[in-house]
């Protein structure tokens, strides 16, 4: 009693005080008032000029409150009599009106922001330079920070799926850490590892190859992007044809990812303190045989086989208990991972100088068993500086990260884990060790083999980049930007003997990696704008010069005498497999943009590139690339005009262009000599070639812009065609050279083109209820048009001319043998055997069309959005091999067997047969398109009365759903995975969490 | 306003000014992992190190590694020593019915990887050929090795394929689409190679390690070679030279020790290291040995008809064949690890062994007549076995029947060893009439193996054997 007693105490003080405090502002705010009547008159002149320092002439200058004020002159001066603590109005049309109180200051000089119309107020990052959606001639799709910033989610990239056209992102799966792949527009690289975009971060181009580890996530490698704090990102834009892309010349050709971090903008301190946590668990399960189907089947095998089961051929029949159930999928993934995240932002400013400084903390688990995690502590910080005269500029910002990664060590914890037999022994013992014997006395290995095997990934990564601008004079300025990135990471892999069959006599290792890549960028820039007249002009030019170096190191340590040494590498009675590689990559570069545009109404926009890499070979090191862009807004024309308001915007907009791609590995060209695998050793690791060079996208786009009624409804369609010619593949060679091939520029061509919308609805916009809807769609369409010799080359059965990058070839299923009732495939060539001139049965992996809508609503203080992901494509199942010892999709076992499709159950060896050529053929195509709830998010904002009472700016609740509710008809794990049954890469999250900025 | 242009001019003079000294900054340095070819044989230590990139590779190389797609093991099966355990691995089934089809991958393997090693010794030999910098002696040292190494390479090729390309040179250009020399042609190149290396290498193994060629490796294969081409004078003289070095080779008594690493009855051996450290076994011996519990991974067993050759008290069968009860299957037993990750490494795979030059010595002496010192020759390797003497139970040998056991103990001497067993069926003219016998679809062009289909594909200057 008595401590409620003095808590009530100390809420009822904390009141008074609150209201003593407001009651003292007012107080304060009303002497103020009084003050100004009696205050004296003063001179006050000055200048108002355009962001770009042009001066407008015109401006009203007027006192607030009052009827008195004059107009700029031509070159842009004022000069009038005011109060000396009174308020100047400048306002224009066309720019924003700003408010000044006066101060007591003689000069006031002002720069006005243009505003037209709500496709004119975001300035949308084209990486060299800004432009709007109205301005734009290119294509670039822009994310939001805020869109994004409360999704639980790693890498930033991930958190993007479904929302822009063109851009297809595929998360790397569950595992925290993995590297999406994204690609913008398609395929353009016959070469897997020439498909990745260009990163951008603040101006620094990051390496977009995924980092290389031992852990689980090995295949898809880790995210560059993952030590970035994706809260503090402002916006991500994404530059995809030639307009947008070529001047990053040869390195645009996959399209280009910009990636803006925040800057500290507020007048005055702010803090912004957040925190949310949530959890993730599987959402689905594949409906699978339980113990007495599936050894129903088993025997039915044996019955229909006339064999006798015994322990060899039926261990699970003989030798395992016949009523034991386990449900492998919720040992394999029925954990819940637990995510939290806390950030915290310090920033703050005065008119000249704003800063921002931030921490987070993120961490991630995994639904799997076992003990692993993923931390991230990331800071970073933003100090930007104008001078008083709005001349001179320098914009520093930092981001850094270190991240955490505990996985398992390289063992798939999936596919055969999930179809084991339901009435399999344990996989662990009692005490928590590997259960050997009871696999054993089956003749099996115990399936977690490896299970302690586990990676520790430690990496930290530097991004920093330091701008300088000055303008020269008036429409002139020279700017800089300097960056440097250094990521680093460091990995133990330890591998127990107790992971695996002590039979097998594996000692203690470890396997240790380290990589590093460092880069350091100067781009000295020239900026001119003028306008003679009617007609603006935009002039860039600047120059690039860019170095690389990355190392990785790798070692394995064997014959630790305890598993506590693992690690430490002193202990090892041997290290072996060490190997180094190390590269130094110098690009060069001279860029330039001229845009004009005669009243803007006409736009031409010219970018260009002239680039050398080192990565070219010494005959071809520089190569020159440019794109031509332009626009007409034609709703400015006066015929068109009357339309309004029905039609209040409508823009066509063309580009055509050619970028390229560099992602060809260093010293391709080196006719060089590497070290063997064997001790001591150099050897010739391939046949040089001197005129080895980039590969070519040629960029053709057209477009329409329309905005109906006030802009409330806005679409964009684009229609683009991208040719990618110039591969550089293995040209095919007769041994007799030594090797099979030599990496060369070959003739072969790629082509993407496709359908893009994009549309955002002000559905309600009143003071209380908004409702905004954006939806994107895409229809894309990949094709090989040509490649001469194909069937010697090492593609032979990887590619197909005429058809997409993405396919698998297939056999074609022709029924069941009446005989046998085992499946049959066509033997096309009737040479007795199945080999890939069988496959003539062309399946495109490709996606159909995606997409997504996206709905925000927010009535007073709440708000809540949901994004829906569609995509309309094909793919495929398997698990119906019945009659194997493994486990299978739940079926009508009372249908007779001739009826169902498939095929008699059975385990002798034809049946096997049967099933693994099947499996290769077009009976498993299956619809695998889906609609997905990709993100749900609701937030409540505190009451003002309430923020106010406790002292914060403001206060927000909010709850976040990721991956809700899927729609399919797909019978897998999960329909983004079409091509693998038991494969998943989205988890259910629900996170919920609290913001209150002070 | 003129200022402003003058400075737009200078703007740009300045920005192609740096443009151009950009030229230079693109160049970069060779990173640490790779060494430019010219580079390589610019220092000692390096261009030493592109040799034992060759003897590391040898153990890598599909045809010279022992395992799934070398001569030993592909070769053996097209003659009448070993046979598949399992009849459904259809391309090495192919080998063991002499039914080779042209796209046979394994026939590939050994085409492919043996011109890769011919790649490596032309690379290296025309890097000497342009370097200053070497000192002499290990410049004329490394010529003999690389020589040797691909003429060894060639006699492969040569008695596989009958007419190869004669390929010389590293450049792509030359290769691409260079057609068939003729038997004559690579039999030349193959002993002024193996001359040259004789005369440059010295007759010691530096520490001991005998996977280094030496003079005598040299002399040895060319005694192989001139026996091959009937030139029985020479193949005398050369493997007598061999014999003659016994404070180097010997033929060792005890049988388990042969095929020990040095072992002093090897010439030249390739060594396991070249896998990388992990494991110190030789593949003959993981590939040959059927496990007593592992039995279901064994691949190949040896003929019974072959097996059942020996006599009971050849030490040849107690030694150097296996049995595994639960397979009933004799398997070859020459290397005694299957299995190991132990250091030292303790078997070497052989390649050139002195019992061999006696062999060679005793045919070659046969032929001329000299039929009692061949009986001599042919004694040391049956007395070694266990057997009794020929000067012993048959002193009066016929020439025919002389010439016809010293087949016959090469079988039961070589066998599993590099594919002797085909080539000595093959040169001796008996293929057609041994193997034929028990293989109805034998056709008398079968002793050559086809060119690979792939490779005519991308080389219409290739012709094909006879018979393909």
């Amino acid at each position: 009693m008595k401590n409620n007693y003095r808590r009530t105490i100390w809420v009822l003080l904390l009141l008074v005080a609150c209201l003593f405090f407001v009651f003292t502002q007012n107080m304060l705010a009303a002497n103020n008032m009084e003050r100004s009547s009696f205050s004296f008159q003063q001179e006050v002149s000055g200048k108002v000029t355009d962001t770009d320092g042009l001066p407008i002439s015109g401006v009203l200058v007027s006192l607030k409150n009052t009827t008195s004020g004059t107009l700029t002159s031509l070159n842009g001066t004022y000069h009038l009599i005011a109060p000396e603590d009174g308020i100047l109005v400048f306002s224009f049309l066309g720019f924003k009106t700003v408010e000044i109180p006066i101060n007591y200051k003689t000069e006031i000089n002002v720069h006005l922001e243009e505003v037209v119309s709500i496709l004119d107020e975001v300035q949308i990052n084209a990486g060299y330079y800004n432009t709007t959606r109205r301005e734009r001639t290119g294509n670039i799709s822009r994310v939001t920070g805020a869109e994004i910033e409360l999704q639980p989610v790693v890498s930033p990239l991930q958190a993007l799926q479904g929302r822009m056209a063109g851009v297809e992102i595929n998360t790397g799966g569950v595992n925290p850490g993995t590297a999406s792949t994204i690609r913008i527009r398609g395929v353009n690289s016959l070469r897997e590892e020439g498909n990745y975009p260009l990163y951008i971060i603040d101006g620094v181009p990051i390496n977009s190859t995924p980092i290389e580890t031992n852990s689980i996530i090995g295949f898809a490698g880790m995210d560059p992007l993952n030590n970035l704090n994706v809260s503090n990102i402002e916006s991500i834009e994404v530059l995809k044809d030639a307009d947008a892309t070529a001047i990053y010349g040869s390195r645009g050709a996959n399209g280009v990812i910009l990636i803006t971090t925040k800057t500290g903008k507020t007048l005055g301190t702010g803090l912004e303190a957040r925190i949310y946590t949530g959890v993730s668990t599987m959402p689905n399960r594949l409906k699978l045989m339980n113990t007495k189907d599936y050894l129903n089947v088993r025997r039915k095998a044996f019955e229909n086989d006339g064999e006798e089961p015994d322990e060899y051929n039926a261990y699970d029949l003989v030798l395992w208990d016949q009523d034991r159930y386990t449900d492998w999928q919720d040992l394999l993934f029925g954990g819940t991972a637990k995510t939290t995240n806390a950030n915290l932002v310090f920033s703050g400013g005065s008119e000249n100088t704003s800063f921002r400084v931030g921490g987070s903390y993120f961490t991630q688990g995994t639904v799997y068993p076992g003990d692993y995690n993923y931390h991230k502590i990331t800071g970073d910080m933003n100090i930007n500086h104008r001078s008083k005269d709005n001349k001179f500029s320098i914009n520093l910002s930092l981001n850094y990260g270190i991240d955490f990664n505990r996985l398992v060590g390289n063992v798939s914890l999936n596919d055969a884990v999930l179809i084991l037999p339901p009435n399999a022994p344990a996989i662990f013992n009692t005490d928590g060790s590997l259960n050997w014997e009871e696999w054993g006395a089956a003749n099996l290995d115990n399936p977690y083999k490896g299970f302690f095997n586990t990676t520790n990934t430690e990496s930290n990564n530097l991004i920093s980049n330091l701008g300088v601008s000055y303008q020269i004079f008036s429409g002139l300025k020279f700017k800089t930007t300097l960056g440097y990135t250094n990521y680093n990471s460091e990995e133990l892999f330890m591998l127990p003997s107790r992971s695996y069959n002590p039979g097998d006599n594996v000692t203690n290792q470890s396997t240790h990696l380290s990589s590093n890549r460092n880069s350091w960028i100067m781009e000295p820039q020239f900026i001119y704008k003028t306008k003679l007249n009617k007609l603006h002009i935009d002039a860039l030019i600047g120059a690039t010069l860019q170095e690389n170096t990355q190392f990785q190191q790798q070692f394995q340590a064997v014959g630790y005498a305890s598993e506590s040494l693992i690690g430490n590498i002193a202990a090892a009675k041997n290290i072996i497999n060490a190997k180094r590689s190390e590269a130094e990559y110098r690009y060069s570069a001279l860029f330039s943009r001229l845009g004009i545009n005669w009243n803007r109404k006409y736009y031409i926009n010219l970018t260009g590139r002239r680039d050398g890499s080192s990565r070219f070979g010494p005959n071809n090191r520089f190569a020159n690339f440019g794109a031509v862009g332009a626009a007409w807004i034609f709703s400015e024309e006066p015929w068109i005009e009357k339309l309004e308001p029905f039609l209040s915007f409508g823009k066509f907009r063309g580009s055509y262009g050619t970028t390229g791609n560099d992602q060809i590995g260093d010293y391709g060209y080196l006719d060089a000599y590497e070290a063997t695998v064997g001790p001591g050793g150099l050897y010739p690791t391939a046949l040089a070639n001197p005129d080895y060079s980039w590969e070519i996208n040629k960029k053709l786009e057209v477009g329409i812009e329309l905005g109906f009624i006030d802009d409330k409804i806005r679409l964009s369609l684009s229609r683009y065609r991208n040719r990618s010619s110039n591969q550089l593949v293995g040209y095919s060679l007769p041994y007799t050279t030594g090797f099979n091939s030599v990496q060369a520029n070959l003739n072969a061509t790629v082509q993407n083109s496709g359908w893009e919308l994009e549309a955002t609805s002000f559905n309600i916009n009143t003071d209380d209820f908004k409702w905004q809807t954006s939806f994107n769609i895409s229809f894309p369409k990949n094709e090989l048009l040509s490649y001469p010799n194909i069937e010697q080359s090492s593609y032979a059965n990887t590619y197909r001319v005429g058809h997409p990058l993405n396919i698998s070839l297939l056999y074609e299923y022709t029924g069941l043998d009446p005989e046998t009732g085992f499946y049959t495939v066509r033997d096309v060539n009737e040479d007795g055997s199945f080999d890939y001139q069988d496959r003539i049965i062309i399946q495109d992996q490709n996606k159909e069309f995606y997409g997504g809508i996206n709905n925000t609503f927010s009535y007073n203080n709440i708000s809540l959005q949901f994004l829906f992901e569609f995509v309309k494509q094909e793919g495929r199942i398997d698990l119906f091999d019945a009659g194997s010892p493994y486990n299978l999709f739940e079926r009508d076992l009372t249908t007779p067997e001739e009826e169902d499709g498939f095929q008699t159950i059975s385990q002798s060896y034809d049946a096997y047969e049967g099933f693994s050529y099947v499996l290769d053929t077009n009976f498993l195509k299956r619809d695998a398109s889906f609609v997905r709830l990709k993100t749900l998010s609701v937030s409540y904002s505190l009451p003002q009365k309430l923020t106010k009472v406790v002292k914060l700016k403001e206060g927000k609740i909010f709850l976040q759903g990721q991956n809700l509710l899927t729609l399919t008809s797909y019978q897998g794990l999960d329909p983004d995975l079409p091509n693998s049954t038991s494969g998943f890469r989205n988890l259910r999250t629900i996170s919920a969490g609290l913001q209150i900025n002070l | 306003m003129k200022l402003n242009i003058i400075q737009r001019i200078g703007m740009i003079i300045f920005l192609a000014a740096s443009l151009i000294s950009c030229e230079d900054f693109v160049e970069v340095e060779t990173p640490n992992d790779k060494l430019i070819r010219t580079q390589v044989f610019e220092d000692d230590a390096t261009a030493k190190s592109a040799m034992v990139g060759i003897y590391n590779q040898l153990r890598l190389a599909a045809f010279s590694n022992g395992s799934r797609s070398s001569v030993t093991l592909l070769s053996g099966l097209s003659a009448d020593n070993i046979r598949n355990i399992n009849t459904t691995n259809f391309t090495r089934m192919e080998f063991e019915q002499n039914e080779l089809l042209p796209n046979n991958p394994n026939n590939l393997d050994i085409w492919s990887s043996a011109y890769n090693m011919i790649y490596m010794t032309n690379s290296l030999l025309e890097g000497l050929e342009n370097s200053e910098k070497i000192t002499a002696e290990l410049k004329t040292h490394m010529e003999g090795e690389a020589r040797f190494v691909r003429a060894f390479t060639y006699f492969y090729l040569v008695n596989l394929y009958g007419d190869v390309p004669l390929v010389l040179t590293a450049d792509y250009s030359v290769n691409e689409l260079i057609s068939r020399n003729t038997e004559t042609e690579i039999y030349e190149q193959i002993i002024y190679d193996l001359n040259e290396s004789t005369n440059l290498l010295s007759a010691d193994y530096p520490n001991g390690e005998r996977t280094i060629v030496n003079k005598y490796a040299s002399t040895a294969l060319l005694a192989r070679v001139y026996l091959y081409l009937e030139d029985y004078e020479k193949a005398e003289e050369l493997s007598n030279q061999v014999i003659l070095a016994n404070s180097t080779y010997e033929i060792l008594d005890n049988l388990d020790e042969v095929f020990l690493a040095n072992s002093k009855e090897a010439i030249w051996q390739i060594s396991p290291i070249g896998s990388g450290g992990q494991v110190s076994h030789t593949n003959e011996g993981s590939l040959f040995i059927i496990d007593p519990i592992f039995s279901f991974l064994a691949s190949i067993q040896l003929q019974d008809e072959f097996v059942n050759s020996f006599t009971d008290q050849d030490k040849r069968f107690t030694d150097w064949v296996g049995y595994h009860p639960g397979k009933d299957a004799f398997f070859a037993y020459k290397y005694k690890i299957g299995n190991s990750s132990e250091f030292p490494i303790k078997e070497y795979s052989m390649v050139l062994r002195l019992a061999e030059q006696y062999l060679i010595r005793a045919e070659a002496r046969a032929k001329q007549g000299q039929i009692s010192e061949a009986i001599d020759d042919i004694d040391i390797i049956r007395g070694r076995a266990g057997l009794e003497l020929l000067a012993d139970i048959h002193p009066t040998i016929t020439q025919e029947e002389l010439l016809n056991e010293i087949l016959e103990e090469r079988r039961k001497e070589l066998f599993a060893e590099w594919g002797h067993r085909w080539l000595d069926l093959k040169r001796t003219g008996k293929a057609t009439e041994i193997l034929g016998e028990n293989n109805a679809f034998w056709e008398n062009t079968d002793v050559l193996y086809p060119i690979p289909s792939e490779e005519r594909m991308k080389n219409p200057n290739l012709s094909q054997n006879n018979g393909y």
